[in-house]
């Protein structure tokens, strides 16, 4: 365009009329072009000067924001360091803006918190004191020691009994059923209709107490089944449970539901019902599904070793009544050996009791008494014993004495076979005494020499001859009367025993008397006063079974043959015989 | 398995729970309603032929003494309102509880059913006023508890239209 094709002598004219044009053409341009090129301008100053304009970025910040914001995660991981320092710096400049905004959101939490937490304790501390002092109670105390548990974990592991039956996954808005797990053997109802219902009841309970909504049914009670309601953000966990769960489940069951919101945070929002994807929450909440059962009560090993002890102690005592019982078995069949008159044949010991058989003499010891004295029951000792004659010569004598009626002055002596008889005896008694003697079981000969004998007539005579004197007026039997008294009450004594033998009775009758000096009635008093006490001298009443004594007096000036006669200061004894039975009297000889 | 919530309002005595009662799986006893309130029932449905699940809140019967709990609305696919043909009050209700939802739950779907259909000639909601609600966007149908008619139609009617706002996920059968 800007060729010359003239010579150089024409350069500065050419040269001229160009810088015309380019003026002209400048004009026309700036006349045309003028808007557009103020554009260019501001376009060229852009993109030299490329500085960020605030207002252009404030125009598409939160659009910008929310684009990139769908397609990765870049944003936030750019973000969250500025945040989480401008969040620190906040606190640090102005906190208490910080816990005005945050405490309506964290009191209630806490508040749930420390409840739970005291709940817990309270149970655990309760378990405790009851456990601490039982046997049962050392033993855990041990097994906390061994295991590195506390005490009180170890009493609820081992006191409390529950079992979560099912667990429901629900969202919170809908009351639909996320997901569902059952213990084995646990009654299911629908769980859908049952989802709704609990959330219904939660909305019923909350709505009717003017409850915040932070503020939820937390958990409720039928009969032995409690339902415990775990919130989320955007669903709830409601855990059927049977018998007496820990606090501690709880934190079970917000562990598991915390985790199903990270794990479904896309499902839980988006929810439209359908609960296709929730069927990955399985583990979490079959992680839920607890039972504990309290272990069948196993002896204890102190139990056991008491038990045992105890045993061995019986076990003992057993043995040494046994040992003891068969010394005094033992003991009463030597006692029997030796006893005279026994003889046992046969002794059996069974585990029912003890078996006698053998003799007895009639004269011998009871056998039972001696069961008795060995210590044994009586009723646990059977014993059969047939009678037979001892011829020991302990029960020959005393069946000799039976036998024969021997008075108290005679002394029967056994000696081989022979029967000693010695003392004083009645005649009449010795002359039976020969003829029956060897009638005695044991005794073939019978010696009498050394017996006296007197006759029962001669003793009647002797008592009858009897006179006993006495001063005037007394009534005391003087010294030298008395010793004939002695004599007289031998005879007497002699003559009961000799008279009984014969089935008769003796009546002496001690009569008393006194001279005519003095008043007659005085005389009388003296007279009886004087007969008692002949009667006292003789012995009073141990004269003898046989003998009657009678005393009274004599009568008037009777004359008494050898005697003397009644009017002397005397007492006299008259001793007569009677028939025992009829009391007929007989005369004396 | 697609659940869905569904709410069954209608004014005092309309025949809700008659409606349903033949159609549907119930394990609580009616007490439940007067007690709290409502009652949960379910009625399996097929559309397109796949199965959804009505969970549906039977709510107590809306009168001047009990008025229907919000929180019973919260989170509902879908609603159900229920006339008594023979009263023309229950439609006031129903209309009155339509606005109620609409504000609890939000432009959700929902099917109206005139009750006692058996006895047409007592009726005080004549066909203007019915049309009047169709109009307005209404889908009403007609129903008799005593004859178990219009129950299955409701719902199906009903979780079609749910399912057409919120198509069903191949995954979730």
């Amino acid at each position: 365009m800007h060729t010359d094709p003239h010579g150089p002598s024409r350069d500065s004219r050419s040269s001229e009329r160009r810088t015309s044009v380019d003026e002209d053409w400048t004009k026309l341009r700036t006349l045309l072009l003028s808007p557009e090129q103020t554009q260019l301008d501001e376009i060229r100053e852009r993109l030299d000067n490329r500085a960020v304009q605030p207002r252009e970025i404030s125009r598409v910040l939160p659009e910008a924001f929310a684009m990139r914001g769908e397609t990765d995660q870049s944003l936030s991981n750019v973000l969250t360091p500025y945040v989480e320092h401008g969040f620190g710096a906040a606190v640090r400049k102005s906190p208490r803006a910080i816990v005005d905004a945050i405490a309506p959101i964290m009191g209630p939490a806490i508040r749930q918190a420390i409840v739970r937490a005291l709940q817990s304790m309270t149970q655990s501390f309760n378990h405790s004191l009851d456990d601490s002092l039982s046997i049962r109670g050392l033993r855990w105390r041990l097994e906390a020691w061994r295991t590195g548990r506390s005490f009180a974990e170890v009493v609820l592991l081992h006191t409390l009994r529950y079992r979560v039956e099912q667990v429901f996954l629900i969202h919170r808005e809908t009351g639909l059923l996320l997901h569902h797990v059952a213990a084995e053997g646990a009654v299911v109802q629908d769980q859908q209709i049952l989802s709704g219902m609990l959330t219904a009841i939660q909305s019923y309970v909350q709505d009717s107490f003017g409850a915040s909504p932070d503020q939820t049914l937390d958990h409720f009670q039928v009969g032995e089944w409690t339902v415990w309601i775990e919130q989320g953000s955007h669903a709830y966990l409601a855990g059927v449970v049977r018998g007496t769960p820990p606090e501690t489940l709880r934190e079970d069951f917000q562990a598991a539901l915390d985790d199903i919101h990270v794990q479904q945070a896309d499902a839980l929002t988006q929810f439209d019902g359908n609960a296709a994807p929730f069927k990955t929450t399985q583990t979490y909440l079959e992680s839920c599904l607890h039972a504990h059962y309290e272990s069948p009560p196993r002896p204890s090993a102190l139990k056991l070793w008491i038990l045992g002890g105890v045993g061995i102690l019986l076990l003992l005592w057993w043995g040494a009544m046994a040992y003891q019982i068969h010394a005094r078995w033992s003991n009463l069949l030597a006692e029997l050996g030796a006893e005279p008159g026994i003889v046992v044949t046969m002794a059996k010991s069974t585990w029912r009791g003890y078996h006698l058989e053998g003799l007895r003499d009639p004269l011998a010891k009871d056998p039972s008494a001696m069961v008795i004295e060995a210590g044994l029951e009586p009723s646990s000792v059977k014993a059969v014993w047939s009678p037979y004659y001892s011829l020991d010569p302990q029960f020959v004598e005393t069946r000799a004495h039976s036998i024969l009626h021997s008075p108290k002055t005679v002394k029967l002596a056994v000696e081989g076979d022979t029967l000693v008889a010695t003392g004083a005896a009645s005649i009449e008694w010795a002359r039976e005494t020969r003829r029956l003697a060897t009638l005695v079981p044991g005794i073939s000969l019978y010696r009498d020499e050394g017996l006296v004998t007197t006759s029962i007539s001669d003793l009647l005579e002797r008592v009858n001859r009897t006179v006993v004197r006495f001063r005037s007026g007394s009534s005391i039997v003087e010294p030298s009367e008395r010793a004939a008294l002695g004599a007289v009450s031998v005879a007497l004594r002699e003559l009961d025993q000799a008279v009984s033998q014969s089935g008769q009775r003796v009546r002496l009758e001690i009569l008393g008397s006194a001279d005519e000096t003095g008043p007659a009635t005085l005389n009388i008093q003296l007279s009886k006063e004087r007969a008692e006490a002949v009667r006292s001298a003789l012995g009073g009443k141990e004269l003898g079974g046989a003998t009657t004594v009678i005393t009274d007096i004599l009568g008037p000036l009777k004359p008494l043959g050898s005697q003397g006669e009644s009017g002397e200061r005397i007492v006299i004894l008259r001793a007569t015989l009677t028939a025992a039975s009829r009391g007929n009297e007989t005369t004396p000889p | 398995m697609m659940q869905k919530k569904i709410c069954m309002l209608g004014g005092f005595a309309v025949g809700k729970t008659s409606l349903v009662r033949r159609f549907v799986s119930n394990v609580f006893s009616d007490h439940y309603r007067t007690t709290i309130g409502v009652t949960v029932e379910k009625k399996s449905v097929k559309v397109d032929d796949r199965d959804v699940t009505l969970v549906l809140w039977d709510l107590y019967g809306e009168d001047e003494f009990q008025r229907v709990r919000d929180s019973y609305l919260r989170g509902s696919a879908g609603y159900i309102l229920v006339m008594d043909g023979t009263r023309k009050a229950t439609l006031d209700t129903a209309i009155a509880l339509q606005q109620t939802a609409a504000k609890a739950v939000g432009a959700v779907p929902f099917v109206s059913i005139i009750n006692k259909a058996d006895v047409r000639s007592e009726w005080e909601i004549d066909e203007g006023v019915i049309e009047q609600l169709r109009e307005g966007g209404w889908t009403v149908l007609f129903g008799s508890a005593k004859l178990g008619q219009g129950v299955e139609e409701l719902f199906v009617k009903l979780a079609t239209q749910i399912v057409q706002t919120s198509p069903i996920p191949s995954d979730s059968l």
